[in-house]
């Protein structure tokens, strides 16, 4: 028990704190603590990085199949723990490069009036700008 | 406009943000109904530009990997002149419009 000095009540407090943070630091310092501490951070480290690898390999799969397993985890989750944006970014860059041929495609207009075939445009020298979506 | 197989229907990865909007929509079972549901969208938003579909194997989806979003510009000689980042992060239209001005001379 340590006696009160009425002229510094904070004294009390400050030693106790001192006697916390000794504990503190005992503890940290003890090397089964340390060790323990370092096998955890190492541990979740792997499982981070397979964690991505696993979520890159689904961005890989077809749209439906990726769709259908991100339905499937809690709503944020992949957001916040993994860097989706920049897997997402190198799984979907594709195999089209500027400068390449423009892979053909003959496709139905909407309104089912006529079929728009892509070569038709480089035939008449005309630039085309394609925009892929949908409605969801 | 190519329009694709569906980013978030209600039966696979339905989004907040599709309830909100109203724009709920079940994968499409055939080509007849994704033409329904590109129909609606092309009402709904008033798009104005030519609308292509692509056919129910997602042919040409898969050429360009186009899925959910992304634009490209073919060139006259019908080559690559810009192909945008994979969407919803890499759809800028900032970048469309000025490989635009790269290749096509101001009048």
């Amino acid at each position: 028990m340590l006696p009160y000095n009425s002229s510094n009540p904070g004294l009390l407090t400050s030693r106790m704190t001192a006697t916390k943070l000794t504990a503190i630091k005992q503890f940290a310092t003890n090397p089964a603590v340390s060790k323990t501490v370092i096998a955890t951070c190492i541990l979740l480290a792997v499982l981070w990085v397979l964690g991505c690898g696993a979520l890159y390999r689904i961005m890989l799969r077809p749209p439906e199949a990726f769709a259908g397993f991100m339905a499937k985890l809690p709503g944020p989750v992949p957001f916040l723990l993994f860097p989706f944006e920049t897997l997402w970014m190198r799984a979907r860059s594709g195999t089209l490069h500027p400068g390449d041929p423009a892979p053909d495609f003959s496709l139905a207009k909407l309104d089912k009036t006529a079929h728009v075939q892509l070569s038709t445009f480089s035939a008449q020298q005309r630039p085309v700008v394609l925009i892929f979506g949908s409605y969801t | 406009m190519v329009y694709i197989t569906e980013a978030h229907p209600s039966d696979i990865w339905q989004m907040q943000s599709n309830i909100k909007d109203q724009v709920v929509f079940a994968t499409p079972k055939n080509e007849e109904e994704r033409a329904a549901v590109a129909g609606s969208c092309v009402r709904k938003l008033g798009i104005k530009i030519p609308a292509l579909l692509d056919e129910f194997g997602n042919s040409t989806e898969s050429a360009y990997t186009g899925w959910p979003d992304r634009m490209y510009l073919i060139d006259a000689a019908g080559h690559v002149a810009y192909k945008s980042k994979p969407g919803p992060f890499g759809f800028k239209s900032e970048e469309l419009k000025a490989a635009i001005e790269r290749i096509v001379p101001t009048h």
